[in-house]
């Protein structure tokens, strides 16, 4: 290969060596920039509070690379924004690779080992794939672009549900220009990398070894072709290519100098912050360490530094804007807008040599970056915005870990108030009886064991709802007809069991829960049994997930699994199939918290019913309103409730005969929202349970009323 | 300076209950006790005076009963209460209200508090009297039924509002010390987390006996007391009827009613 050496990029040709150095001297000057900004945020990081990640590094060092290649969470709700980001992403991944071998060779290898592999068809094959990749750079940005400017989507939107407008920070115009700010230098960047690579090519066209290998960078080429028929010389060549080289290495220069400071931090905190994701974020909330003299987060450096991390993660993409049943019905809440008010309060106190007074840290209030109280006791716990997070922000526990605070100060409605001290003094938000608890069995046609007295298979943890709620009693009935008739030994623990504390410790009243957490911990410890199984999703979660930091290690079953299995073992059999039309609400702590999507639609069809899933289902499922405690907060008067809203999604479905759920909770929401919403008489609210029952007739006398 | 707050723990009767062998009380395994609602307020109002002062102000919560009552002094104490007080003796069982206050006066002496503020009444025995008989044996100014209070620790008076009858309202300017008696909603009890609770617990709760006081077993129990509670009992329920038919069919039912209630044979 004669060219070999020849065929090569142009690169400080026509400089003088003053010239040279002066770019030097910008580099490092970016370079010195960029490791500052990096110290400052890493600084500010390290001024939360303390947290051991469990779990290997490398483990999820894997994780974070498969899912940042794949794309896989970008693509989630949005495919188009994730093909977009894809290709800003590898266009931009390519070119930086590419322009840091340039480095590698000129200023590294060369030099030092007299390495050289920057020619010939080496540079051929990585001038094709660069001038690729910069096409879909642009692609990706101008696509993002038109999202921005023309499709006005609704979650791009920076206007707050718990600002006004004339706030300072209603809509945060600063957010909308630095968005456009970052497009615009990338594609200035990357539009006048082909305009320089086509002077150059103009400038250089009489030598063989540029002009004839430029259809390696087709786009060049063309530029190229495009200047020379609009009378571009070589030297009007030279001259432009040499200011525009300036011009767009100083830009690239100023845009990795800016890295730290901008929202391109991203790229780094949003996958630092997927390498640190914690599966259960939702499920499982942190205790409260015993060394903590407060509890929760009254101040920003409360937060541990993760929590900071995630804060600077958000790429206020809007998915959790979207996704969030209370900002759906216009209470005061976006988890956008929690995080990102955080994220200015962390920046604004915490990037300074010295970290402010404690009075100067508090996150409570309603100045800019500060978090009201209406927007904490808005939140459902729902996990819809962890869920759908494609940078693993955890909002959840920041939330609850605020509301922790609220609690201890008492700062929370009234009724909330009452129910929490009535759970206190009588174990249950019903504030019924102790004794009371059982009072459903009395009406069944045979005794239900006592698991502290007698060893069962099944121990039933029954749950507030499923026990005291007269609506609900006749579904626990018909629950424990149905084990009674598949010959399941079954027993509860009486008056022994207590709220399972799931949605206490979700409004925050940490001490309440570690409560009833070990007095059913205890309680369960009396009884012999082989698995656990509930109707209720929130105390399957709580035992699940959270019992186990507390001793409470036990294999326990949502019903709808269980119940698919004693279809499966020929247990219960359908002799009526039901040949009804139904839809499927997942509740939240068996779908998204627990991902049991699978066995209530198997039994669905099993008992033949024809399933039709509304828009907003799985992983995507609308919060019925009662979770994190809301159940015994009354929405405001007036607006609309999560339950209706979501009660009308169901009715646009035709022909639909039943919402089928299976949550206590959820049985008592959308009851009410079927009447509220004017639904009655066009279809049902049926708790699973309830059709099991139709499909499988009893062979016992009917169960009477208590 | 000093407030002293008289609680009381009281008891809610569960769904089904039975009644003590002797039939003059519930069966104490069928009750629910709790901070008796009245206290609550009591006890929010002098922590919120507390917190307003300029002076350096103790509150102390006091009650008479026995070691259970620990429960709901330390509930007082989460509340932020500086101290609490229990005094007992089993010569106290059976006291009644006039006993009960004899104790508390004993106790107030000790004390020497600016202030004693009692609920109206107690949820469970409705006496409405403890705090004033406390009064009556300090011989102090007192007043009751009070729903809003002006009062500086340190000050000679406090100046508060009664609400009266025909939604008229009464201010009075009272000497201190002085007992008063608070209604409910004079303000809005915080609550007390599980874990301020927890923390009370390491508070000390001063325990008192009757010797403590200067007292004697026949100062309480049923000797000390002014009555005697001589039985508790549901009483039988009525009965309703609703007579149907024409006129002279009700009436004819009518009169039967009434013959039988005299007790006429038909």
């Amino acid at each position: 290969m004669s060219r070999t050496d020849a065929v090569t990029r142009i690169l400080f040709e026509s400089f003088s060596a003053a010239e040279v150095r002066l770019f030097y001297a910008f580099g490092y000057a970016a370079i010195a920039v960029f490791a500052y900004g990096v110290y400052v945020q890493i600084r500010k990081y390290r001024r939360g509070a303390a947290l051991k990640l469990d779990g290997s590094l490398w483990t999820r060092f894997g994780a974070m690379v498969a899912s940042v290649l794949s794309h896989r969470t970008l693509d989630r709700r949005d495919p188009a924004a994730g093909g977009a980001h894809r290709l800003i992403f590898y266009g931009f991944v390519v070119l930086f690779l590419g322009t840091s071998t340039i480095t590698l060779e000129y200023d590294i290898l060369e030099p030092l080992f007299g390495i050289r592999f920057w020619h010939g068809e080496f540079y051929l094959v990585f001038s094709l794939v660069l001038d690729v990749a910069g096409v879909a750079l642009l692609g990706g940005l101008i696509y993002m672009m038109v999202r921005r400017g023309w499709m006005k989507l609704p979650k791009l939107d920076y206007a707050r549900p718990d600002r006004v407008p004339g706030d300072p920070d209603f809509d945060r115009p600063q957010y909308r220009r630095e968005d456009w700010a970052f497009l615009w230098i990338l594609v200035v960047i990357g539009a006048t990398g082909y305009v320089l690579e086509a002077a150059r090519l103009v400038w250089l066209q009489a030598r063989p070894e540029v002009w004839d290998v430029r259809w390696w960078s087709p786009v060049g080429a063309m530029l190229a072709e495009t200047f020379r028929a609009l009378g571009l010389k070589e030297h009007g060549g030279a001259v432009f290519r040499h200011g525009l080289w300036w011009f767009h290495g100083l830009l690239a220069l100023a845009f990795i100098a800016l890295i730290p400071f901008t929202k391109v931090k991203h790229i780094f905190t949003s996958a630092a912050s997927l390498m640190v994701r914690d599966p259960l974020a939702a499920q499982r909330l942190p205790r409260i360490p015993e060394t903590q003299e407060q509890p929760g987060a009254a101040k920003i450096t409360d937060f541990n530094w993760k929590q900071l991390l995630n804060l600077d993660a958000c790429t206020k993409c809007g998915r959790c804007h979207e996704a969030c049943p209370a900002r759906a019905v216009g209470a005061p809440l976006s988890p956008r807008d929690v995080i990102l008010s955080l994220r200015e309060f962390a920046k604004d106190s915490l990037e300074s040599g010295t970290v402010p007074e404690a009075a100067e840290l508090d996150i409570h209030g309603k100045s800019p970056g500060q978090v009201a109280q209406e927007t904490l006791w808005a939140c459902r716990t729902c996990m819809a915005c962890v869920e759908i997070c494609p940078v693993a922000v955890e909002h959840v526990p920041i939330i609850v870990q605020m509301r922790r605070k609220l609690v201890e100060d008492g700062a929370m409605d009234p009724l909330l108030t009452k129910t929490l001290q009535t759970i206190h003094k009588t174990g249950n938000s019903f504030g019924e009886s102790k004794r009371k608890r059982a009072a459903w069995t009395r009406a069944l046609p045979f005794p239900v064991k006592d698991a502290r007295k007698e060893p069962v298979d099944v121990l039933w943890f029954v749950g507030d709802y499923a026990s005291f709620d007269p609506r609900n009693q006749k579904v626990t009935q018909t629950f424990a007809a149905l084990l009674h008739e598949a010959g399941i030994d079954f027993g509860i623990l009486y008056e022994a069991e207590s709220n399972a504390g799931n949605d206490v410790r979700r409004v925050g009243e940490e001490g309440l829960y570690e409560l009833l957490a070990n007095a059913n911990v205890a309680a369960i410890a009396c009884a012999s049994f082989k698995t656990i199984v509930t109707t209720d999703p929130h105390s399957y979660n709580t035992i699940r997930n959270e019992y186990p930091d507390f001793g409470g290690k036990y294999e326990i079953q949502h019903y709808t699994s269980f119940v698919k299995r004693l279809f499966d073992e020929g247990k219960l059999r359908v002799t009526k199939p039901l040949g009804i039309r139904a839809t499927f609400h997942d509740p939240c702590h068996l779908g998204r918290f627990n991902k049991g999507y699978e066995a209530p639609r198997d039994v669905l069809k099993l008992l033949g019913c024809e399933l039709v899933e509304m828009g907003r289902s799985r992983a995507n499922s609308f919060c019925c309103g009662a979770g994190g405690g809301r159940i015994w907060i009354p929405d405001p008067v007036g607006s609309e409730k999560p339950a209706q809203n979501r009660i009308k999604e169901a009715a646009a479905i035709p022909d639909l005969e039943v919402y089928v759920v299976s949550c206590p909770k959820d049985l008592t929401m959308f009851e009410d929202a079927l009447k509220t919403t004017g639904n009655e008489g066009k279809f049902m609210v049926k708790e699973l349970i309830e059709l099991i029952r139709e499909a499988v007739p009893a062979h016992l006398p009917e169960v009477t009323a208590v | 300076m000093k407030i002293l707050v008289a609680v009381k723990q009281v008891a809610a009767l569960d769904e089904e209950f039975e009644f003590r062998d002797d039939g003059r009380d519930v069966d104490p395994d069928f009750l629910i006790r709790d901070l008796n609602e009245w206290d609550d307020f009591s006890l929010e109002e002098a922590v919120r005076i507390k917190e307003a002062a300029a002076l350096p102000t103790t509150v102390v919560a006091v009650s008479v009963g026995p070691g259970d009552v620990d429960e709901v002094l330390r509930k007082c104490l989460a509340k932020g209460a500086d101290r609490a007080v229990r005094i007992w003796d089993d010569a106290i069982e059976g006291s009644d209200p006039i006993a009960v206050a004899r104790v508390l006066a004993a106790a107030v002496r000790r004390e020497a508090p600016d202030l004693l503020f009692a609920g109206v009444q107690s949820s469970d025995h409705s006496f409405a009297s403890t705090g004033i008989a406390t009064a009556a044996f300090l011989d102090w100014p007192h007043a009751a039924v009070v729903s809003q209070l002006s009062y500086t620790p340190g000050a000679a008076t406090a100046v508060f509002r009664r609400e009266l009858e025909g939604g008229l309202l009464q201010e009075v300017e009272i000497q201190c010390p002085a007992v008063l008696t608070i209604q409910l909603g004079i303000n809005t009890p915080r609550y007390a987390s599980l874990r301020s609770i927890k923390q009370a617990a390491a508070k000390p709760i001063d325990v008192v006996s009757l010797a403590d006081l200067g007292l004697v077993a026949a100062d309480v129990g049923e000797a000390g007391s002014a009555s005697r509670v001589r039985r508790m009992y549901v009483p039988d329920k009525g009965h309703a009827e609703l007579i149907e038919g024409g006129a002279a069919a009700q009436a004819a039912r009518l009169a039967a009613i009434i013959r039988e209630f005299k007790g006429d044979s038909a």
